[in-house]
């Protein structure tokens, strides 16, 4: 058995006096992510006095969006990598559903929760959402954008418009910015070198001299990490807090007026083909491809 | 000044993509509806010499920005032209396609030109002089018809929703519009475009038929044991012979990274799905693959569906596909690339 | 494996699984936590200065994924909020009202009936027009109060577990993971000294992945409470080092599979109805539908242990009886949301474990609190969990340790003074009878209702693997001995399992997939998309012998197998088991038609602690 015997207590405390010795230099990793319905359920759009909703919201199981949570898996990776390095998590959604959500993601990597208390929903208003997010990160006590990297997904699971992680670059005044992002390279100067997803399989390569810079993350290329409580229970201390002191926000629909939202009916009638030999079938696949 | 702004960029050869071709019939065809006048903006090395191989599409006028500084595709340099373009054109709507280059610089532009914006449309219609936009959320499980009063309004609009545009050349007149890039911008450097080697090259946007590979070319099969590399060459074959797109289901792709023998010349790249792609293509062929319902929202704008699948109550057998062939897929693909010869 | 590193981590109570039980635990004793100043009431034994440490570990990804339940009288948890109206907390929840049970005919006539139901069916039927009309059924006429939940709760034990575990977490004062199997108890001798979690970062045999192992850490606790469920492996592991208490035994099983459906507009039901139903699609077989406000059920089957056919997919069973006429009505043109399956510990009090020893307590179904008379387990498990918590804060009170004999005093003596153990007592036997044929069972689970638990059938109790028939005599007078031979033989080299096809050769109607209430069962498995497993956890499912399977000719795990997750292997091979379909219902564990050689009352399943299952806490 392992003689390290850490209580949570202390490991934390060990934790943040490694960081507060060393601001001074390291990143600071901003990673915009919430939660969006479990990709696995099935959704149906409802009208609700504000908007379109989705039916039975507060049911739904809910996972940490997957493009963002890949960004938090690159961001905890690349801390690791520059000595003094720091994540934060900031995360607008509803404050039970966050506290649920946080008890898997916390266990994941370590970082530091900044919540905001208001609707993860998709049908909300991107600027909107991005004006709270970039407000949240500008008050991140010691916010140092000479070392600010915000992180993020390419799009979200629920919106998916693929704007909100610009829209906050703009508000904070960052220039670089990078969508689609599978890989960074960070250099001992601080200059980083990215790979973009373009068109038709392909990589669009930069490089950049340095935060700060916005990248909105694909898959990237890390695995999910495995659940570890100990970084859990580290990453307790700041959740809590930080969820009893999460703002409201009210964010909406902004100016967008929903005429319509719909589940297309998109059930074809399937014509099965069964005991058929491949011949047969090869030469009717064959005369559909070309046909 | 027109009603509609069409923003375009050229592609690294100075020439524009298919996209941006259907794009600008879009903006012909809204243009009508509206009864207004349309703009087009290019952006990028050869702006000028582009905007003449468009020039009969109808537009009142033409603008470029041809800064050295946007010849690759920047968000710095990008964000600042296309901002630039918007406030001179004094556009209420603004057109752009949702290629790569301008889904990631568009949001910036509104931002900066005070505008609002939203991505992915796949339809545009007028209805009692209203402008309204379809687009999905949740990825491709709800579809919403939207409007906006405010303006100006960006709206990225989604590849083959119309056919690409057709016309004669001419000469453009194209004004250039001079925007200063000062060196805070340029802290990025553009090192070129990584493809995968041209047999590797397995997503092909243009191709007519999507091919996609599901998780069951790397189970064991029937006499029990595991035929990854015939798998390999029959899927290769056949993509070679037919021309077609590569795609695959997440099972797939993950046991890629879980490191089990695999397809190698396959990544993530080609998931399709909900937390992969949604390629457009006229028709889709599935095989070995169960058709789940993640996987299927991929599938939104595959026209024509057929799966080989040898269990007959798969998912693509549940109204999810036109046809099923219940047969081995090794069989079956063996055969079909002997055929395409 | 003794030779890895492990890292330990303190903590002065560690909880496994945050079912009812451990919800019941941990809102009773938080509530003692604090001193009306807000300052911690009691210290951490293992971080002084520091208020007690309690954690909790669940398996299932996600709290209120391993759970179910839909109907309680719910007593005990209402005593629990005093100040609280249930139904407006918990989304979707509603009072019990219209309550009916159903006899329901074999209406296709394919059914396997023994003699005494075949004289109840008749009198049904002779009787049906007093009892109201109904298509192919009889609804008693009276329900006998043991069964009735009036003035209870229709409310997903999910959901209620969720908001409770919410609660909890955001008093600060506890900590519940998901995403956090426990592996085993910690053994000094035969003192608990805490437990440990799964390794991660291994192949499915176990074996550490170089780039991504973790090994699963140890937990130290001067309090260990297993509240882990009917099949859950701590538990398990607990009863392979102790044993049973003299007398007691765990032979008795249910797997009870559900579905959240989402009912037509032409639903006439009332929200809050409660129906049960018996007699079809096979007469052990139960039924029950309870109906949610907002035109939403939640329905199901339980296939007990003592249906002793070796063929008894669950999932197909489902889904005949959701085509009984007496259900179709209600249901047709509806749409299944979302799907799960769990087992249920059948022996109630019977299977009692020790509920105590130095450092350990075990609470809920796993510790025998189900009453199988009532069929109700969530109020039981909770008010278990309630009345350790009154135990353990009685001992932290007087500062003393978590031994046996401390644990007995508190905990056990307000266990075995509590209404909860008369009522148990009572239901003891009410099983007994299915050890002998359903109709017996059907007669001395009345007659223990009905007398209060004075007057039972009685038999010689066997686990289930030494009960379950061969095919021959399942299918005898219904498949010629050739035709169940050929029809093997070919399963085997499809390598499906035999429960479709032996059905529909006795007579069964194939099932139409219809994609909306009726699909295929690799589909429910993702409908309203649920099951699913992260990488890099060892198979939770593995076979104590494989040379047993080689020669086992009823294969029930595969048949039993609620998600298909057990499928047959290679001809002469044993099972293969995928992770990443199982659910973890435990019923591969009951199911086994083989016991160890050296210990006949353990079967050939071995069944771990892992990762996945469900995604839903609609269930
Ligand atoms: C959060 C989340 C997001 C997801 N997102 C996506 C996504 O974006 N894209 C995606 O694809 N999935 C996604 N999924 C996963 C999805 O639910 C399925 O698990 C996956 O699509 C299954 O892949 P498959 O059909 O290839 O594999 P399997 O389910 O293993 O199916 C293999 C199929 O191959 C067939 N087969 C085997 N051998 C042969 C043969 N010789 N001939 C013919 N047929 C054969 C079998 O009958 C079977 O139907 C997601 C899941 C989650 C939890
Ligand atoms: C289909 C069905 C319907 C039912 N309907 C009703 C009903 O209507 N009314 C009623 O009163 N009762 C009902 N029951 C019974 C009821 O569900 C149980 O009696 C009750 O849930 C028992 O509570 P528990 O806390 O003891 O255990 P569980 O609810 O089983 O909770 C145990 C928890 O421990 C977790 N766990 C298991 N092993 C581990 C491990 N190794 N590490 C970490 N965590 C672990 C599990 O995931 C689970 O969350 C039903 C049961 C079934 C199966
Ligand atoms: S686990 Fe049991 S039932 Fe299954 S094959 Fe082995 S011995 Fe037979
Ligand atoms: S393998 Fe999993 S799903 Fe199948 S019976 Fe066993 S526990 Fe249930």
């Amino acid at each position: 058995m392992c003689s390290l015997a850490l209580v949570p207590a202390d490991y934390t405390q060990m934790k943040i006096n490694q960081m507060e010795n060393k601001t001074m230099e390291g990143l600071q990793i901003v990673v915009c992510g919430t939660l969006v319905p479990d990709p696995l359920q099935t959704l149906e759009p409802v009208t609700t006095p504000t908007g379109p909703g989705l039916k039975n919201e507060t049911m739904l199981p809910s996972v940490l969006d997957p493009w963002a949570a890949h960004s938090l898996y690159e961001a905890a990776n690349l801390a690791k990598k520059v000595p003094g390095s720091k994540v934060y998590l900031v995360s607008l959604g509803p404050k039970a559903k966050l506290q649920q959500l946080m008890m898997t993601v916390a266990q994941k990597v370590p970082f530091e929760l900044v919540a905001i208390d208001g609707t993860a929903g998709g049908f909300t208003d991107a600027m909107e959402v991005a004006k709270t997010l970039a407000t949240a990160i500008e008050a991140i006590p010691g916010l140092d954008k000479t070392r600010l990297l915000v992180f993020g997904g390419c799009a979200s699971a629920s919106r998916d418009a693929g704007v909100t992680m610009q829209l906050i670059g703009e508000q904070l005044g960052i220039t670089d910015q990078f969508v689609g992002v599978d890989e960074i390279s960070m250099s001992d100067d601080g200059s980083f070198s990215v790979l973009e997803r373009i068109e038709g399989g392909q990589y669009l390569a930069s490089t950049c001299a340095g935060a700060p810079a916005v990248l909105a993350w694909a898959t990237g290329s890390l695995p999910e990490p495995p659940n570890n409580p100990q970084v859990g229970m580290a990453n307790m201390r700041f959740v809590m807090p930080a969820l009893q002191k999460a703002q409201p926000a009210a964010v909406g629909v902004g100016g967008i007026n929903f005429e319509k939202s719909e589940v297309p009916a998109q059930k074809r009638a399937t014509r099965i083909v069964k005991d058929v030999s491949a011949d047969v079938i090869a030469a009717e696949i064959v005369e559909w491809i070309k046909g | 000044m027109a009603d509609i702004l069409l923003v375009l960029h050229t592609g690294s050869d100075g020439s524009f993509s298919k996209g941006a071709l259907e794009s600008i019939a879009t903006t012909v065809d809204l243009s009508s509806k509206l009864g207004g006048s349309f703009a087009v903006g290019v952006i990028g090395a050869g702006a000028g010499a582009a905007a003449d191989t468009i020039a009969g599409c109808g537009a009142e006028k033409f603008y470029v920005v041809e800064d050295e500084a946007v010849a690759a595709p920047r968000y710095s340099s990008d964000v600042k032209a296309a901002t630039a373009l918007i406030q001179k054109a004094g556009a209420q709507i603004v057109l752009a396609p949702g290629s790569s280059r301008f889904a990631r610089c568009m949001p910036g532009a509104a931002y900066r030109a005070g505008a609002q914006i939203d991505t992915h449309i796949v339809a545009l219609a007028v209805e009692a002089g209203v402008l309204k936009a379809q687009r999905w959320y949740y990825r491709q499980r709800i579809l919403t018809t939207l409007s906006r009063a405010a303006r100006p309004w960006v709206l990225l609009i989604e590849g083959g929703i119309q056919p690409a545009w057709q016309g004669a050349a001419g000469v453009a007149d194209a004004e250039s519009v001079a925007v200063e890039f000062t060196d805070a911008e340029l802290r990025t450097t553009i090192k070129g475009i990584e493809s995968p080697a041209t047999d590797a090259q397995t997503i092909r946007p243009d191709a007519a038929l999507l091919f996609v590979a599901g998780a069951g070319w790397t189970k064991k099969q029937a006499d029990g044991a595991y035929h990854i590399r015939d798998a390999s060459n029959l899927i290769q074959g056949f993509l070679k012979k037919a021309g077609a797109s590569l795609g695959s289901s997440k099972s797939l792709v993950d046991l890629q990274s879980d490191g089990q023998e695999t397809l190698s010349f396959m990544s993530h790249m080609n998931q399709v799905g909900q937390t992969g792609t949604t390629p457009r293509h006229a028709k889709g062929l599935s095989t070995c693959c169960h058709g789940e319902e993640p996987h299927a929202v991929g599938w939104r704008f595959i026209n024509e569906r057929r799966a080989i699948n040898m269990d007959a109550n798969c998912g693509w057998a549940q109204g999810k596909a036109d046809v099923v062939y219940i047969a081995n897929a090794f069989e079956v693909i063996a055969k079909v690339n002997e055929l395409l010869g | 494996m003794s030779t890895v590193e492990r890292m330990k981590m303190e903590a002065d109570i560690v909880c496994v699984g945050f079912g009812p039980a451990t919800a019941g635990f941990l809102t009773t004793l938080t509530r003692a936590l604090l001193k009306e100043d807000g300052s911690p009431a009691f210290e951490s034994k293992v971080m002084p200065g520091m208020p007690l440490q309690i954690m909790c570990y669940e398996r299932a990804d996600d709290i209120g994924f391993g759970v179910s339940g839909v109907v309680t009288k719910g007593a005990f948890i209402k005593a629990s909020f005093p100040d609280k109206d249930l139904t407006k907390e918990i989304p979707n929840a509603v009072a019990a009202s219209d309550e009916k049970v159903a006899y329901l005919f074999d209406y296709l006539g394919v059914s396997q009936r023994d003699t005494g139901t075949k004289f109840v069916d008749a009198v049904f039927k002779g009787g049906r027009f007093f009892m109201g009309k109904c298509p192919e059924a009889a609804e008693l006429p009276w329900i006998p109060p043991f069964l009735r939940k009036e003035g209870g709760i229709v409310m997903s034990i999910g959901s209620f577990i969720s908001w409770v575990g919410a609660e909890l977490m955001s008093s600060g004062l506890v900590q519940i993971w998901p995403g956090t199997p426990v592996s085993e108890p910690v053994f000094e001798g035969d003192k608990v000294v805490g437990v440990r979690l799964v390794d991660q970062g291994v192949d499915l045999q176990g074996n550490p992945d170089p780039a991504t192992f973790m090994p699963g850490m140890d937990v130290h606790a001067p309090l260990v409470v297993v509240g882990d469920g009917p099949v859950g492996s701590v538990g398990r592991k607990l009863d392979d080092h102790f044993g049973l208490p003299e007398g007691n035994h765990q032979h008795d099983w249910a797997v009870g599979m559900k579905a959240v459906i989402e009912l037509p507009e032409s639903c006439t039901l009332k929200p809050g109805t409660v129906i049960h139903t018996l007699g079809y699609p096979e007469q052990e077989i139960f039924g029950f539908m309870y109906v949610y406000p907002d035109r939403t059920a939640s329905l199901g089957i339980f296939v007990p242990s003592w249906f002793d056919s070796p063929v008894r997919t669950t999932y197909t069973y489902l889904q005949h009886w959701m085509q009984h006429p007496y259900i179709w009505r209600h249901i047709e043109g509806g749409r299944l949301r979302s799907w799960g399956a769990k087992s249920l510990q059948e022996s109630g009090v019977r299977g009692e474990p020790y509920l105590t020893g130095d450092g350990y307590v075990r609470i809920g179904e796993g510790s025998g609190t189900t009453n199988v008379l009532t069929n109700s387990g969530v109020d039981e498990a909770w008010h278990s969990g309630v009345l350790l918590a009154e135990g353990v804060i009685d001992l932290l009170q007087r500062g003393e340790t978590f031994t046996k004999a401390n644990l007995d005093a508190t905990y056990v003596r307000r266990r075995r003074e509590d209404k909860l153990n008369a009522d148990l007592q009572k239901a003891k036997r009410a099983r007994d009878g299915f050890q002998d044929g359903f109709f017996k069972g059907m007669m001395g689970t009345g007659m223990t209702g009905m007398t209060n638990g004075a007057m039972n059938v009685s038999s010689q109790s066997r686990p289930p693997s030494q009960r379950i028939k061969t095919l021959l005599e399942t299918f005898a007078g219904r498949i010629s001995e050739e035709d169940l031979a050929a029809a093997v033989a070919q399963c085997a080299k499809d390598k499906q399992p035999l429960h479709d096809t032996l059905m529909v050769l006795a007579g069964w109607p194939e099932i139409k997939m219809d994609g909306e209430l009726l699909m295929s069962h690799q589909d429910v498995l993702f409908k309203g998309g649920k099951v699913q497993a992260a990488g890099g956890f060892a198979n939770h499912v593995t076979f104590a012998h494989p040379e047993i399977c080689r020669t086992c000719k009823e294969r029930t795990c595969i048949e039993i197998c609620s998600a298909q997750a057990i499928m047959p292997g290679e001809e002469g091979e044993p099972p293969e088991f995928d992770r990443e379909k199982c659910i973890h219902c435990g019923a591969c564990v009951w199911s086994c038609s083989k016991a160890l050689p050296k210990d006949p009352e353990k079967s050939n399943v071995l069944f771990g602690a892992g990762s996945g299952g469900l995604h839903s806490n609609e269930n």
